[in-house]
C-alpha cells in the first residue's frame, strides 16, 4: 500500500511541475507574442483607461477633454469634443472601436502624458501611473476657424489659413464635416452605426479634403509658372519684362486644340500684367516655349509638389505636378524663338502651367506654396501643435518654427508680393481685399466635369499691416460648383479670403 | 503542541500576507488605504485563531499545515475576487465564514471516522443521490450549460461539491473491506487478469451510475475528477498496476466516444488544441487568460493594475489567470507551491495513520483536491482541455469553499486520531494495563 501510495504522490507533484514549466512559457516565453496578437486588445483597453488630457485651441478653448464614464461603459472615461464638428478634421477623435484620428492620433503619447518630458517633469507620473496625463495646444485659433466655418458655409471645400513665417496652421476647415462624438461613443454598437452611417453619407464626412484630397489647382498654379519664370534668370523674364503679346488664343505648333482665355478674352502684358488678368495664353506660352519641362517641375518641387508636406495630421497626400519624362523627347533644339526646345508633349506642359492636366493639389500645399512667396521664398513647415504640457499644465516642449524648403530667393518672392497686390487690387482677386491690409491674391477657376459641367473655385493669398511682416497666408477651395461659365475663384472663394483677413487683423486695422 | 505554535504563528503570517495583499489591492485602484483594513485584519485573525482553538481542543495533535495553507489560499482568492467584483467579495467573505463555521463543526461533531467506513452502502447512495438531485426538474437549474445547481431560495448549491467528499468516504470504506480480494485475480479475460465480479460489482456500478450522472449534467470537470479519484484509491488500496491500466484504457475510450458523440466535447477539444483559431468565439476564455498571464510576465502587474476583468468568468474557472496577471509569475508560482505543501501534508497525513480507512480517506480526500487544482489550472494553461471547476479554497463560490473546509476538518481530524508521536506510549501503556 505504501508502494502505491508514494507513487500517486510522483504522479501528483508531476502534475504541478508540468504546471509550473507551462506557466513559464506563456508568461515569459511567449508572453511578448501573445502581447503583440493581433486579438489583444489589451493595450489599447489600457490607453482607453488612462486619463486623456485636454485638447485647446491657442486662444485657450477647449476642443477634447474627457470625463468619468458612465457605469455601463466598458473603459473609465469617455472622451467628449465639445466644439463638435468644427475640429473634426484637424483634432480628430479617438476611439476604442473606430480608431484614432488627427491630432487625438499623431500626439496620442503627449496627451496620455505617456512622453519622457512629461515624466521627467512630473515625477508623480513617473512613478503611479493611474495620474499620469498631458495636455497640448494647438496653434489653432479658435475664432478663425469659426470663421472659415461660417464664410465656406454648407459649401463642399476647404478653408487653410497659417502664419507664414512659422507654419504654424491656424485655422484647417473643409465641409461636409461630422461629430466626432458619434464616433468615440464608448458604446461600441453606437460608434460602430455612426461611422457606418458617415461612410454612406454624401460627399463623404469623414474624408479631411483640406489635407488629403486634391483637385485641379487651375490658375492658382500660375503663381509658381511666375516663379519659375523669375528663378530662372537665363530667359530673360522679370516682372516687368518683356510685354508679351495680346493675345486670345495660344496654339502650340504640335497640336490643333488651342488655349484661350476665359471668357475668351484677350490679354497680355509684363509678368505682373499676366498675373493680375491671369493670363492663360502667355503663362502656356512661357511654360511651353521659354522655361521648358526640367524647369517647370524643379519649380513645381521646390513649391512642396511630389512630396507629402511634413505635416503633424497623420495621413497627408502629395500634391502632384507630372514628371520631366512625361513631357516625352526633345523635338527641337532650343532656338532664340523657343529657348525651351520643343517637346514632343509641350502642349501639355502648356496646360500643366495654367495648373491643367495632371496637375493635382491640395488646399495644404497651395497654402504651403503661398505661404512661401509670403515668407520671402521660404516656406515653412506647417504644423498644428504649439505646446506640450505635463499632468500639471507646466510646459515641456513647445514647436519650434522650422523652414521646410526655399522656393525661390527673396527678391523674386518680392516682385510676386508686388504682382499678386496688384492682382486683389485691380484683378479678380480684388473679392478679397479688405481697407487697412496689405492683401496679395491670387484666384484660379477650375472646369472639371462636363455633365453638368463643375467649376472648382480657388484664391491662394495673404495679408499683413502695411510696413510690417505679412502674417497670413490663406488657401480656399470650393468645389464642385455648378459652372455659370464666369470666373468664380474671385466671386465665391475670393470673399472667403476676405473674411479671415478681417478676423484675423479685427481690431488692428 | 509544537504543530499548534506552528500552526499559530503560520496562521497569523498568512494573515498578514492576506491584509497585505488587500492593502496593495487598495492602494493599486485608488492610490490610497483604506482605514477598513484594520478591521478586515481583524475579522480574519478572529476568525481563524477561532478554528486554530477549535482544533487545539477538539484535535490538539493534528497536522499545523493543513490549516494555514487553506487560509493563505483562501484569503489571496478573496483580495482577487474583491480586485475582481466587490459584490462577490461581499458573498464569498459571508461562504468563508460559514466555511470556517463548517470547518469547526466537522471537527466538533466527528470526532472518530472509523464508524463511517460501516455505513458505505449508505454513503453510495446519499452520494449518488446528491449527484442527481440537480436532475429533478423543478430543483435543479442549468447555469452556463452544465445542470448541477440546486436553487434554494436565493442561494445556488452545487451538491456535486458534497458528493464528492460523500463518494471519496464510500471508495475508502468499500476498498477497506474488498481491497484484498479486489487485489486477487481468479478471473482470465485474454491477457487481464479479472478480480471476482461479486466483489467489483458494487464498486463498478456506484463508479459507472456517479459518471453517468456527471456527464449527463455535463460537467465533464466533475468527471474527469471523480474518474481520478476511483482510479487513485484502487490503486492505492490494491496496488496492481492493471487497474491504472484498465482504467487509463477506459478513459481513453470513453473519452473517444464522447468526442464522437458530444458536440460541447468536440469543441472543447478543439479550443484545446487551437484556441486562437477563433479567438473572439469558441476560444475566447482561454486567449483572454493567455493574455492576461502574458501582460503579468515575473513579477504581475501589481494587485489593482491589471486588466483582469477582462478574463471570462476570472472571479470562478479563471481565478488562476486573474493571479498570474496581477502577482505575476512568482504569485502564480507561490499559489501552486502552496498547493503542492497542501498536498504533501494530505499525503503525508494518509502515511502517518495506521487506520487502513482514514489512510484510504486521506488520500481520497488529498489526491481530490490535489488534481482538482490540477484540472483547473491545468486548463486554463491548455495543458488539459479546459473543464470548469473551481480552485479549492481560490475561487468563488459557496458550495466548493464549504465542502473544501469539510475535506480540510476530516484531514486535521484524520491527522489527529493517531499521531506517530503518540501512537506508540499509548499502546505500551495499554500493555501494562492487560499485564
Amino acid at each position: 500500500m505504501d508502494r502505491s501510495f508514494r507513487h500517486v504522490i510522483f504522479v501528483l507533484l508531476g502534475c504541478f511541475t508540468l504546471l509550473f514549466v507551462q506557466l513559464n512559457r506563456v508568461q515569459i516565453f511567449e508572453a511578448a507574442a501573445l502581447q503583440d496578437n493581433g486579438s489583444n486588445t489589451r493595450t489599447i483597453q489600457r490607453e482607453f483607461d488612462q486619463l486623456r488630457g485636454e485638447i485647446r485651441t491657442r486662444d485657450g478653448v477647449v476642443v477634447a477633454s474627457s470625463e468619468p464614464a458612465g457605469p455601463d461603459s466598458p473603459f473609465q472615461f469617455q472622451r467628449l469634443y465639445p466644439e463638435g464638428e468644427l475640429y473634426a478634421h484637424s483634432v480628430g477623435y479617438v476611439s476604442f472601436t473606430v480608431g484614432a484620428e488627427g491630432v487625438e492620433r499623431t500626439y496620442n503619447a503627449e496627451i496620455l502624458g505617456d512622453t519622457p518630458s512629461q515624466q521627467l517633469s512630473d515625477l508623480t507620473s513617473l512613478l503611479d501611473e493611474d495620474a499620469r496625463s498631458g495636455s497640448i495646444t494647438l496653434t489653432l485659433d479658435h475664432d478663425l476657424q469659426r470663421v472659415a466655418q461660417e464664410a465656406l458655409g454648407e459649401r463642399v471645400g476647404s478653408v487653410v489659413a497659417m502664419d507664414p513665417r512659422t507654419g504654424a496652421v491656424l485655422a484647417l476647415w473643409s465641409y461636409p464635416s461630422f461629430d466626432p462624438n458619434l464616433v468615440a461613443a464608448n458604446n461600441s454598437t453606437e460608434a460602430n452605426a455612426a461611422r457606418a452611417e458617415l461612410l454612406e453619407a454624401p460627399g463623404n464626412p469623414l474624408r479631411a479634403r483640406s489635407y488629403r484630397d486634391t483637385a485641379f489647382p487651375g490658375s492658382t498654379f500660375k503663381v509658381i509658372t511666375a516663379a519659375a519664370a523669375l528663378e530662372t534668370p537665363d530667359r530673360g523674364i522679370t516682372a516687368t519684362e518683356p510685354v508679351f503679346e495680346t493675345t486670345t488664343e495660344y496654339l502650340h505648333p504640335l497640336t490643333t486644340r488651342p488655349i484661350t482665355n476665359f471668357g475668351g478674352r484677350p490679354c497680355g502684358g509684363n509678368l505682373t500684367d499676366l498675373l493680375v488678368q491671369s493670363c492663360n495664353t502667355s503663362f502656356a506660352l512661357i511654360a511651353a516655349e521659354i522655361l521648358g519641362p526640367a524647369v517647370m517641375v524643379n519649380q513645381a518641387e521646390a513649391a512642396g509638389f511630389n512630396s507629402v508636406p511634413p505635416f503633424d495630421l497623420p495621413g497627408g497626400v502629395a500634391s502632384v505636378f507630372p514628371a520631366a519624362e512625361t513631357f516625352g523627347a526633345r523635338v527641337a533644339a532650343p532656338t532664340p524663338e523657343v529657348p525651351a526646345g520643343v517637346f514632343e508633349n509641350s502642349p501639355l506642359l502648356a496646360q500643366a502651367a495654367i495648373g491643367q492636366f495632371d496637375v493635382q493639389a491640395t488646399p495644404l500645399q497651395m497654402a504651403l506654396m503661398i505661404a512661401g512667396v509670403a515668407n520671402d521664398g521660404i516656406i515653412p513647415t506647417p504644423h498644428i501643435l504649439a505646446e506640450v504640457a505635463d499632468a500639471n499644465g507646466r510646459v515641456v516642449r513647445r514647436n519650434e518654427p522650422d523652414p521646410w524648403r526655399m522656393s525661390m530667393r527673396e527678391d523674386n518672392a518680392r516682385s510676386l508680393q508686388q504682382a499678386l497686390i496688384t492682382a486683389a487690387q485691380e484683378g479678380g482677386g480684388n473679392t478679397a481685399a479688405v481697407p487697412g491690409l496689405v492683401v496679395g491674391v491670387k484666384t484660379g477657376t477650375a472646369q472639371h466635369g462636363t455633365d453638368p459641367p463643375l467649376s472648382n473655385a480657388w484664391i491662394v493669398g495673404f495679408a499683413g499691416l502695411p510696413d510690417e511682416d505679412i502674417e497670413l497666408a490663406v488657401a480656399v477651395l470650393v468645389e464642385d460648383l455648378p459652372d455659370p461659365g464666369d470666373q468664380t475663384g474671385g466671386r465665391i472663394a475670393g470673399p472667403i479670403a476676405r473674411q479671415l483677413f478681417e478676423e484675423y487683423f479685427s481690431g488692428r486695422i | 503542541m509544537r504543530a499548534r505554535r506552528l500552526e499559530l504563528s503560520l496562521l497569523v503570517l498568512g494573515t498578514v500576507i492576506t491584509v497585505i495583499a488587500y492593502g496593495l489591492l487598495n492602494a493599486g485602484e485608488t492610490a490610497d488605504i483604506r482605514a477598513e483594513i484594520a478591521i478586515f485584519f481583524a475579522i480574519i485573525l478572529v476568525l481563524l485563531i477561532g478554528a486554530h482553538v477549535v482544533i487545539r481542543y477538539t484535535a490538539p495533535n493534528a497536522d499545523g499545515l493543513l490549516l494555514p495553507l487553506a487560509a493563505l489560499l483562501n484569503g489571496l482568492g478573496y483580495v482577487v475576487i474583491a480586485r475582481l467584483d466587490d459584490g462577490l467579495a461581499a458573498s464569498q467573505s459571508a461562504w468563508t465564514f460559514i466555511g470556517i463555521g463548517a470547518f469547526a463543526v466537522t471537527l466538533l461533531v466527528v470526532r472518530d471516522l472509523r464508524w463511517v467506513a460501516n455505513y458505505r452502502y449508505t454513503l453510495a447512495v446519499f452520494g449518488v443521490g446528491l449527484l442527481m438531485l440537480p436532475l429533478i426538474p423543478g430543483l435543479g437549474v442549468n447555469i452556463n450549460g452544465a445542470r448541477i445547481w440546486l436553487r434554494v431560495g436565493p442561494f445556488s448549491i452545487q451538491p456535486g461539491e458534497f458528493a464528492k467528499i460523500v463518494l471519496a468516504a464510500f471508495l475508502a470504506g468499500y476498498l477497506v473491506e474488498k481491497r484484498e480480494l479486489l487485489a486477487i485475480s481468479n478471473h482470465r479475460l485474454g491477457p487481464l487478469n479479472i478480480p471476482d465480479l461479486r466483489h467489483f460489482g458494487p464498486l463498478l456500478l456506484a463508479w459507472g451510475v456517479a459518471l453517468m450522472v456527471m456527464i449527463l449534467q455535463r460537467d465533464l470537470g466533475s468527471s474527469l475528477l471523480f474518474f481520478t479519484l476511483f482510479i487513485v484509491m484502487i490503486y492505492v488500496a490494491t496496488a496492481r498496476t492493471a487497474y491504472v491500466v484498465t482504467g487509463l484504457l477506459l478513459f481513453t475510450a470513453g473519452s473517444f466516444i464522447s468526442w464522437q458523440l458530444f458536440s460541447h466535447v468536440q469543441t472543447r477539444v478543439d479550443i484545446w488544441f487551437d484556441p486562437f483559431a477563433d479567438p473572439k468565439g469558441a476560444g475566447f476564455q482561454i486567449v483572454e487568460a493567455w493574455f492576461a498571464l502574458a501582460d503579468g510576465g515575473i513579477t504581475g502587474t501589481g494587485l489593482g493594475s491589471g486588466l483582469p476583468n477582462k478574463i471570462p468568468f476570472a472571479p470562478t474557472d479563471m481565478i488562476f489567470a486573474a493571479i498570474g496577471e496581477e502577482l505575476g509569475l512568482l504569485g502564480a508560482t507561490a499559489v501552486l507551491a502552496a498547493f503542492m505543501f497542501f498536498v504533501s501534508s494530505g499525503f503525508r497525513v494518509a502515511s502517518s495513520t495506521t487506520v487502513v480507512f482514514e489512510k484510504l480517506l486521506a488520500v481520497g480526500l488529498t489526491a481530490l483536491l490535489g488534481f482538482q487544482a490540477f484540472i483547473i489550472i491545468g486548463g486554463v494553461l491548455r495543458v488539459l482541455p479546459l473543464t470548469g471547476v473551481t480552485l479549492p479554497y481560490v475561487s468563488y463560490g459557496g458550495s466548493s469553499l464549504i465542502s473544501n473546509y469539510i475535506v480540510l476538518a476530516l484531514l486535521v481530524r484524520i491527522s489527529d486520531s493517531t499521531p506517530p508521536s503518540r501512537a506508540a506510549p499509548a499502546a505500551d501503556a495499554r500493555v501494562t494495563t492487560v499485564i
